[in-house]
């Protein structure tokens, strides 16, 4: 018990220590704002699992408790603009919180009763309500073109004023490390549990004593102040609002998040979350196609890892104990290198068909796309990917069985 | 004075009445089964009694308060407990888990969010306890979809008696197990419910011969005949209406 407490210390502590050395890093003003998004995204994720992956509770809405926590959060920095209030900043997440979690009590008082299809149509239904009045209330929420502030009007903490990006980041990184671990906890609460036991039955739940409404409530209003949470930081960073933050695609984002990082494992949302914000940095810098491929892999990651990310990792746990992982590195990179090609020469077909100018510049090679042979080149390579991928992969499996089956008197 | 009584009890799902009129009193302690030919309405009894759904018309009473129409979690709390006829467990939960789950209530866990269950040794200790008794300690840790269907039906068994009602209601705890496997689940049974007031259905009349001090028989929603083993073979119009055409052993 003492060890395993051990080691959960240990990789809190390496969490932490990850956090706050990032910037140390990778501290160009890029590098800077990707970070500050990254934490967010890992708020904001996390508390979208309370919902679907310790749940069971299919939400199209959530950004709506991250945008109303935000929009306040803006507001809040109006009224130090004004002087009518004057309190650190480092609090803001918190107002942001307490907004998520009253949005989060009227809604679940009636969104919870059941989960699954109602449940779901309910959270697009005031989604899709929100950001529609979102643009009609154009006081609190400033129209199409959004609210802004200034967080710089706070009184200084310690003699910061945050007037720097990586001065916020350190404020996100620890509202990050208290949030995950709050989130972390809940899940090894009594609360918690039966959020994991509704999920699998809400009938047997409710013949063991719990009322699997209560206990879906529970969940949804802390999932929309961790949300207001993550709402307030965004506040904090980018000191701009608009509907665009509260509406159906920010909703969207944090499905993919969660989903591609993998909904059974807690960390599962810190992954999809870190990948999908930089993914957004990388790509969109390269390709206007990029939520193409997003969706992309979306679809790739249901249909092949419905786990996500954590799960593909977990997969190889018994492998790794039993020790033949080292069984499945070759047909790994067998497999891995030709669909690689293959990925490369499609994305290379998509973007030519995409391109504007003359010659699409890709990989530093300079394709004209008027000649048959940029066009040939990458289908062939393509053709070639895809065929030596399928090959290979009768191979990957009987290593996988192989790595899985061996010794078998050592399962438990 | 007895521990449950259902007087006129009457439960029609639209113009079709599968309960119609049903008195019955269970004392405290005893070990009683309800049998009945298929559709007799066994488990819709159990489902009133358990609040999985609402009387038409007509009482029950447990412990003399009135319990008809309750929801389920509020009739658990007040001491009822049930198994189901298919396996009604949480699949992506470790065994340990099923059972701690169903723990959580009567060790006055509630709903908080603000207290570890990890920690807790009391918890721990009556998870252990159970896990012991209904036979699944070695398999603690595995998720509860992936064991053996008759350790499933342990599992159920265990998660119906872990948080010590007084009542216990099962609802065929041995359908679908062979010969062998019902022997050691009867008896595991007779282990857990000790000292409990213990309602069951069942189909197989060697296990209600075997088990039960007292049998009812219900034959489209009324109850025909109650007493003891002996008086329930000698009843001529339980032979005629349901021993003699169902009776397979």
């Amino acid at each position: 018990m003492s060890k395993t407490l051990k080691a959960k210390a240990g990789l809190w502590g390496g969490y932490l220590a990850v956090l706050l050395l990032l910037p140390q890093c990778f501290d160009s003003l890029l590098a800077i704002s990707i970070l500050n998004q990254m934490t967010i995204a890992i708020i904001f994720a996390l508390s979208y699992n309370m919902l679907l992956g310790q749940g069971g509770m299919l939400s199209f809405g959530h950004a709506v408790y991250f945008g109303l926590g935000g929009f306040l959060a803006v507001h809040a920095l109006l009224l130090m603009e004004r002087g009518s209030a004057s309190f650190p900043i480092v609090f803001i997440p918190l107002l942001g919180g307490l907004t998520g979690l009253l949005a989060g009590v009227f809604v679940g008082s009636f969104s919870t009763r059941k989960a699954g299809t109602t449940f779901a149509m309910i959270s697009l239904g005031i989604g899709e309500l929100v950001a529609a009045s979102s643009l009609i209330l154009a006081r609190f929420f400033g129209g199409e073109a959004g609210i802004s502030g200034d967080r710089t009007f706070g009184p200084p903490l310690f003699g910061i004023e945050f007037l720097r990006d990586v001065e916020i980041y350190y404020l996100g990184a620890g509202w990050t490390f208290l949030a995950t671990l709050c989130m972390y906890l809940f899940t090894r609460t009594p609360a918690g549990r039966m959020a994991n036991a509704v999920r699998d039955n809400p009938e047997r739940a409710e013949f063991i004593g719990y009322s699997a409404r209560w206990v879906r409530f529970i969940s949804f209003c802390a999932a929309g102040a961790f949300a207001g949470i993550a709402g307030g930081l965004f506040a904090l960073n980018y000191e701009f609002l608009t509907d665009e933050n509260l509406n159906l695609a920010t909703s969207g984002r944090v499905l993919l998040m969660a989903y591609i990082g993998g909904l059974g494992f807690f960390i599962g949302p810190i992954i999809g979350a870190v990948l999908l914000t930089l993914m957004n940095f990388l790509l969109s810098n390269y390709t206007e196609l990029w939520l193409l491929y997003l969706g992309i892999v979306f679809v790739l990651t249901v249909l092949f890892l419905p786990r996500g990310c954590a799960g593909f990792v977990m997969m190889h746990e018994s492998a790794w104990r039993r020790g033949t992982l080292h069984l499945l590195a070759l047909p790994y990179l067998l497999t891995g290198l030709p669909a690689l090609l293959f990925v490369l020469a499609a994305v290379c077909l998509a973007e030519l068909s995409h391109a504007t100018g003359p010659t699409l510049h890709y990989l530093g090679l300079s394709l004209a796309r008027d000649s048959a042979l940029a066009w040939a080149g990458p289908a062939l390579l393509a053709a070639v990917g895809w065929i030596l991928t399928a090959r290979s992969l009768p191979r990957l499996r009987e290593a996988w069985e192989r790595a899985n089956a061996a010794e078998p008197e050592r399962r438990t | 004075m007895s521990i449950l009584s259902l007087r006129g009890l009457r439960k029609n799902f639209g113009a079709s009445e599968i309960i119609c009129g049903v008195d019955l009193d269970f004392e405290a302690g005893e070990k009683h089964a309800i049998i009945g030919p298929n559709g007799a309405g066994k488990s819709t009894l159990f489902h009133l009694v358990s609040g999985k759904c609402a009387p038409s018309a007509g009482e029950i009473r447990f412990r003399g308060r009135a319990i008809g129409g309750l929801p389920p979690y509020r009739i658990n709390r007040l001491g009822i407990a049930r198994s189901f006829q298919v396996s009604n467990i949480f699949p992506r939960l470790s065994v340990y888990e099923n059972i701690r789950c169903a723990l959580f209530w009567t060790s006055g866990c509630g709903y908080s969010f603000w207290r570890l269950v990890d920690g807790q040794g009391a918890l721990h200790d009556r998870t252990e306890q159970v896990l012991e008794r209904i036979g699944l300690a070695g398999k603690a840790q595995v998720p509860a979809g992936a064991i053996a269907y008759s350790e499933q039906r342990a599992l159920e068994l265990g998660m119906a008696v872990a948080g010590d009602a007084e009542l216990v209601l099962l609802d065929e705890p041995v359908a679908g197990m062979s010969r062998s496997e019902a022997e050691n689940a009867v008896e595991l049974i007779r282990k857990v419910t000790a000292g409990k007031t213990l309602v069951l259905v069942e189909h197989d009349m060697n296990i209600v011969f075997d088990l039960a001090e007292r049998i009812s028989v219900l034959v489209y929603g009324k109850i025909i005949a109650s007493g003891t083993a002996e008086q329930i073979r000698a009843d001529s119009r339980v032979r005629e209406a349901y021993l003699g055409e169902a009776c397979h052993a």
